[in-house]
C-alpha cells in the first residue's frame, strides 16, 4: 500500500518535473523575451519622440486633410502616434517570439494565426481609414453645397453621405477580413434598396408637383429676385 | 491650340495689325451690337491697319455666331471718314476644350500670334454700353503709349461688381501695390509681347480656362512688370449673367485663380508697401447707371446660415480671434438684421486668412473656396446697408477705406504666410453662438 503510494507519489513529481523541465526554460525565456520587447519598445518611442523630425508628416497630415478627420479643433501631432504605433509593434513581435519559444503546436497556431492575420487587418484598418476621410470629403463637400443651394437640413444631407460612404467603407474592410461577410453585403443592399425605395416614393408622392411646376416654368429662377444673388460679380 | 478652321482663317488673312476678341455664349442679344461698335472703332480710329474682329464661341445655340456674321455697320458716312478703310475682317470660330471664357480667350491669343498682331484687344459679349471709343481707349496706349496692358476703368453701379469691389480690387492691390481698379473687368488691351506671355503659359486647363482668367491677365501683368494702365471707358451696363451660372463656382474660380497666383508670385507682393496709382487714359464723366437690385435680406440670411452649418469648415482657415469676431457679428446680425456690420478689418483678415488656408490645405481648397460664398454675400449686406444712402463718389470713398484696411492688413498675412510650415495655429473653436434664421 506505502509503496503503491510513493510509487504514485514519485510519478506524480516526475510528471511535474517533466513539466516543469518542458515549460518553465520556455517560459523564463518568453518572459525575459517579452520583457527585452517592452525595453527595446520603451527606448525606441523614447528616442524616436527625442530624434526624429516629423515636421513633413505634420504637413502633410494637414495638407491631405488627415487632421481634421482625428480632432479637428486640434492639429494632429504626428510623432506620438507615429511613436506609439512602434512600440506597440515592437511589443507584438516580442510577444510573438516569446509565444514561439514553447515550441507547441497550440502556440504555433497562435503565431501563425496572428502573422497570417495582421496584414489583413492592417488593409482592413486602412480602407475604413480611407473610407472615413472619404466620407468626411464627400459630406463636407454636401454640406457646402446644400447650404450654398439653400437647401433644408444641410447638416442631416452632409450626415447621410457620410454614413453611407462610412458604411460602404466597413462593408469592403468585412469583406476583405472575410469576416460575417454575408450579413453585411445583405445590410449594405438592404440599406441601398431601402434608400433607392423611399427616394422614389419621396419622388413620386411628394416631389411630383413641385417638380412639375419646376418644369413648366424654367425661366422662373432667373427673374427678379433670384437674380440678385449672383449678378455681383 | 486651334482648330482646324481657324488654321485655314489665318492661312487665308495671312496677317492683321490688331485683333480684337469677343468671347461668347449665348449672346445673341446683345454680340450684334458689340460687333458693330469694334468695326466702327477699327474703322475710325485705325483706317490704315490690317484689323480683325475674332468672335470665339463656345457652342451658342440662340443664333450667337449668326449675329456675329450679320453685324455691320449700315452707313459708314456715320463715322464722317474721308480716308481709305482697310476691310475690317469678322470672324466666328468655336473654340476647343474646357468651357469658358479663358478658353475663348486663348485661342483669341493663339490666332493673333499667328497673325502677327501687334494689339489685341478682348471685349465682353455682354455688353450694352460699348462705342467705337472702346477701341480707341484699349489699343491706343499700347500701339502709341508703349503699354503692355490696358484694363478697363468704367462707372458702375454701387451693387455692381461686388467681387471686385469686396476682394479682388483691395486684395490684388494690397498685394501687388498698383490701384488697378478693375482688375476683372473683362475688357482689355493687350500688347503682343504680354500675349505671348500667356499664350507660353502651361496653366490654361486650371480655373484660368474659366472665370478665373481675367484676374489671371491682370496678375501676371503686375506681377512680372509690364507696363499697365487703365483707360476711362464710361459706363459698363451690361446683361445679365447666365442665369445657370453658379455664383459659388464664379467665387471659387475668380477667388481660387487670385489665391493660386499669390504662391506663383509671393517672391513679388512680399516686398510690396502701399500702393499707387496707374495712368489712366480717357476723359472721366460722370453717366446714368442700370440700378442693380439686391436682396438684404436673402443675403443676410445666407451669411446666417453659413456661420451656423459651416463654422466647422472656416474654423479651418480663420485664426481664432477671427472667428471670435464674426460669431459676434452673427449675433449682432440675428439681433439687427438691418443694422448690423462686418468691419473692413476684420474682413480683410478672413479674407486673409482663407489665402494662406489654400496654401497650407491643399485638399480642402475646393471647400474652403466654396465655402466662402456665405461670408461674401454677408460682406455685401454689410456694404449695401452702410451705402444705402450713398452717393457714387462717397461709396468709392468707401472701396477706398476697404483698400486701406487690406494694405494695413498685410504685416498680418506676412506673419501668417509664414508660419505655414512652421508650427502650425490650432484652428480656433468656434463660439458657441445660436444662430436663427
Amino acid at each position: 500500500m506505502i509503496g503503491t503510494l510513493s510509487e504514485i507519489l514519485e510519478q506524480s513529481l516526475q510528471r511535474l518535473a517533466t513539466t516543469a523541465k518542458t515549460y518553465v526554460p520556455p517560459l523564463l525565456a518568453a518572459l525575459v523575451i517579452f520583457v527585452a520587447a517592452w525595453l527595446i519598445a520603451t527606448v525606441v518611442r523614447a528616442a524616436f519622440l527625442r530624434l526624429t523630425k516629423t515636421a513633413w508628416l505634420d504637413r502633410f497630415v494637414v495638407e491631405s486633410g488627415l487632421s481634421s478627420l482625428f480632432g479637428r479643433n486640434r492639429p494632429l501631432e504626428t510623432a506620438p502616434l507615429v511613436a506609439g504605433v512602434i512600440y506597440w509593434l515592437i511589443l507584438l513581435v516580442g510577444l510573438l517570439t516569446g509565444l514561439n519559444a514553447f515550441n507547441t503546436a497550440l502556440t504555433t497556431k497562435m503565431v501563425e494565426a496572428v502573422v497570417f492575420l495582421l496584414p489583413k487587418l492592417a488593409a482592413a484598418g486602412l480602407i475604413l481609414l480611407a473610407g472615413v476621410w472619404l466620407a468626411q470629403y464627400l459630406a463636407r463637400s454636401a454640406l457646402i453645397w446644400a447650404v450654398n443651394e439653400n437647401l433644408p437640413q444641410p447638416r442631416r444631407i452632409a450626415a447621410a453621405v457620410r454614413v453611407l460612404i462610412v458604411f460602404v467603407a466597413v462593408v469592403v474592410a468585412a469583406d476583405h477580413l472575410n469576416f460575417a461577410r454575408t450579413v453585411f453585403l445583405a445590410a449594405f443592399l438592404l440599406v441601398v434598396g431601402g434608400m433607392v425605395l423611399a427616394g422614389s416614393i419621396a419622388l413620386g408622392l411628394s416631389a411630383h408637383e413641385a417638380l412639375k411646376r419646376r418644369l413648366a416654368e424654367p425661366a422662373h429662377s432667373g427673374d427678379g429676385e433670384e437674380k440678385s444673388l449672383w449678378n455681383h460679380l | 491650340m486651334l482648330t482646324e478652321e481657324a488654321r485655314r482663317a489665318v492661312a487665308q488673312l495671312k496677317k492683321a495689325d490688331i485683333v480684337i476678341g469677343i468671347p461668347s455664349y449665348n449672346n445673341a442679344r446683345t454680340i450684334g451690337h458689340v460687333v458693330r461698335a469694334a468695326q466702327a472703332g477699327l474703322a475710325k480710329y485705325f483706317p490704315q491697319l490690317s484689323s480683325v474682329i475674332i468672335n470665339s464661341d463656345g457652342g451658342s445655340r440662340d443664333g450667337t455666331q449668326e449675329a456675329v456674321l450679320k453685324a455691320s455697320i449700315e452707313d459708314p458716312r456715320l463715322l464722317l471718314l474721308n480716308t481709305p478703310l482697310l476691310p475690317v475682317h469678322k470672324l466666328s470660330l468655336p473654340y476647343h476644350g474646357i468651357p469658358g471664357k479663358g478658353s475663348a480667350f486663348r485661342m483669341i491669343f493663339a490666332m493673333a500670334r499667328e497673325l502677327g498682331a501687334s494689339a489685341c484687344a478682348v471685349v465682353d459679349a455682354d455688353l450694352r454700353s460699348i462705342t467705337p471709343e472702346w477701341v480707341d481707349l484699349l489699343v491706343r496706349p499700347v500701339l502709341h503709349a508703349g503699354y503692355d496692358f490696358v484694363a478697363p476703368y468704367y462707372h458702375r453701379h454701387k451693387y455692381d461688381g461686388t467681387i471686385t469691389n469686396s476682394i479682388v480690387y483691395p486684395l490684388t492691390r494690397a498685394l501687388y501695390g498698383l490701384r488697378v481698379r478693375q482688375p476683372i473687368g473683362g475688357d482689355f488691351g493687350i500688347a503682343r509681347r504680354l500675349f505671348l506671355r500667356y499664350l507660353e503659359r502651361n496653366d490654361w486647363e486650371t480655373d484660368v480656362a474659366r472665370y478665373g482668367i481675367d484676374i489671371w491677365m491682370t496678375t501676371i501683368a503686375i506681377a512680372e512688370g509690364y507696363q499697365v494702365c487703365q483707360s476711362f471707358l464710361g459706363a459698363k451696363l451690361h446683361d445679365a449673367k447666365d442665369p445657370a451660372a453658379d455664383l459659388t463656382a464664379m467665387l471659387q474660380q475668380v477667388v481660387g485663380s487670385v489665391f493660386t497666383l499669390m504662391r506663383e508670385y509671393e517672391h513679388v507682393w512680399r516686398k510690396v508697401e502701399g500702393s499707387r496709382p496707374v495712368d489712366l487714359f480717357g476723359f472721366r464723366f460722370d453717366v446714368g447707371l442700370d440700378p442693380v437690385p439686391v436682396n438684404l435680406e436673402r443675403m443676410t440670411k445666407a451669411f446666417l446660415t453659413g456661420y451656423r452649418e459651416l463654422r466647422e469648415i472656416w474654423s479651418l482657415a480663420l485664426e481664432k480671434s477671427n472667428l471670435e469676431a464674426l460669431a459676434a457679428v452673427c449675433r449682432q446680425a440675428e439681433q439687427n438684421p438691418r443694422g448690423w456690420r462686418l468691419p473692413d478689418d476684420l474682413w480683410a483678415r478672413i479674407v486673409m486668412d482663407f489665402a494662406c488656408a489654400h496654401r497650407r490645405m491643399p485638399v480642402e481648397r475646393t471647400h474652403l473656396l466654396r465655402s466662402l460664398t456665405p461670408l461674401y454675400l454677408g460682406r455685401v449686406a454689410s456694404f449695401v446697408m452702410e451705402t444705402e444712402t450713398m452717393i457714387s463718389s462717397e461709396v468709392e470713398d468707401r472701396i477706398e477705406q476697404l483698400c486701406l484696411a487690406f494694405e494695413a492688413a498685410k504685416p498680418y498675412l506676412l506673419e501668417r504666410w509664414d508660419s505655414v510650415g512652421k508650427s502650425q495655429t490650432a484652428p480656433a473653436q468656434p463660439a458657441p453662438v445660436e444662430v436663427r434664421t
